[in-house]
């Protein structure tokens, strides 16, 4: 159920079996929610982390006309909130963008983990630096880069995190969003995707259709998108 | 709600969209139209070139266009101060 997830963590640090099992002795309730459903909203009080087993999630943000801004998308294996242990509410919402299941790992569970497990616990607190790492990267998308090179460095980004849970097959992915969702995370606009989608495929760069996303030449979409995945943390760290 | 389909015509060519939008009536349809031009305007104003020649073509599920908004209505031109 977790091997995602442990597949996202070991590629940073190893993980003992002692670790493996706190983790598992800590993950309770399973749920699954539709499409599309708000399961955090900002405010609210929380008392579990949840942690994404299969489908997309996001974080978001909006303001009153219902304008939404996606701050980062999760996919398997990701904690979406694990930020929450030590927040307690969350200042922007949480939701899903596909069907999704989550494990819930309530905060209870996690407090013993940091207090048994300082290895993992560093761990962790180095995923929550690279959810920041990925909000600082998705600023430099949405404040300087044009339309073209923000959808290229998004489907740079999602190849690499989904390559990590083992979820890419060659030079393909699913990432079954809609327009609407993309245009969510890059501050654009259904059309403006549209168009900008179909310039990426004219310039043999990608494709996305049908929910899936096809790399035509990776170097020069990483050049198209200035993407540097420094920021993604992918190597060994030394924890 | 209903489906409606915003496709795009201008000086690069023909984009259908393949995907749709389920939107409460035509009017919130132009409006996302609207929205749209106005998003890709901008990216051209930042490129220093606007091609305002374009329109958006509102079509229903059946392929059927509802209404064609030329770019030059989503955005105010004011070429000199007289016209303000």
């Amino acid at each position: 159920m977790i091997e995602r997830h442990l597949l996202k963590l070991r590629a940073r640090a190893p993980v003992g079996a002692d670790e493996e099992q706190a983790i598992r002795d800590a993950v309770g309730e399973v749920r699954t929610y539709p499409a599309d459903h708000v399961v955090i909203r900002a405010g609210q009080r929380i008392e579990a982390s949840t942690l994404l087993l299969d489908g997309i999630m996001c974080r978001y943000k909006d303001l009153s006309e219902g304008q939404r801004q996606i701050t980062e998308l999760h996919v398997s294996g990701d904690f979406v909130d694990l930020h929450s242990f030590t927040l307690k509410r969350l200042d922007h919402n949480i939701m899903t963008l596909t069907p999704c299941r989550v494990a819930m790992v309530p905060h209870e569970k996690l407090g013993q983990i940091t207090e048994r497990f300082p290895h993992l616990t560093r761990l962790y607190w180095f995923t929550t630096n690279m959810d920041a790492a990925i909000h600082r990267e998705w600023e430099l998308s949405l404040g300087r880069r044009t339309a073209l090179s923000r959808i290229a460095a998004l489907f740079c980004e999602m190849r690499l995190r989904l390559e990590v849970v083992g979820m890419t097959e060659g030079e393909t992915y699913a990432l079954p969003l809609t327009q609407t969702d993309l245009a969510e995370c890059l501050g654009l606009t259904p059309i403006h995707v549209n168009r900008t989608l179909k310039e990426l495929r004219e310039q043999g760069l990608v494709q996305f259709k049908s929910g899936r996303v096809t790399i035509l030449d990776w170097d020069r979409l990483r050049d198209v998108a200035e993407f540097d995945p420094a920021y993604l943390y992918l190597g060994p760290i030394p924890l | 709600m209903a489906r409606y389909y915003l496709n795009i015509r201008n000086g690069g060519g023909y984009v259908e969209d393949m995907e749709g939008q389920e939107l409460p009536d035509l009017a919130a349809a132009r409006l996302q139209a609207i929205e749209g031009v106005r998003s890709v305007l901008s990216e051209e104003a930042r490129q220093g070139e606007i091609d305002l020649s374009g329109s958006i073509e509102i079509a229903d599920q059946a392929g059927n266009i509802l209404l064609i908004l030329p770019f030059s209505d989503a955005v105010h031109l004011r070429l000199n101060e007289k016209e303000a």
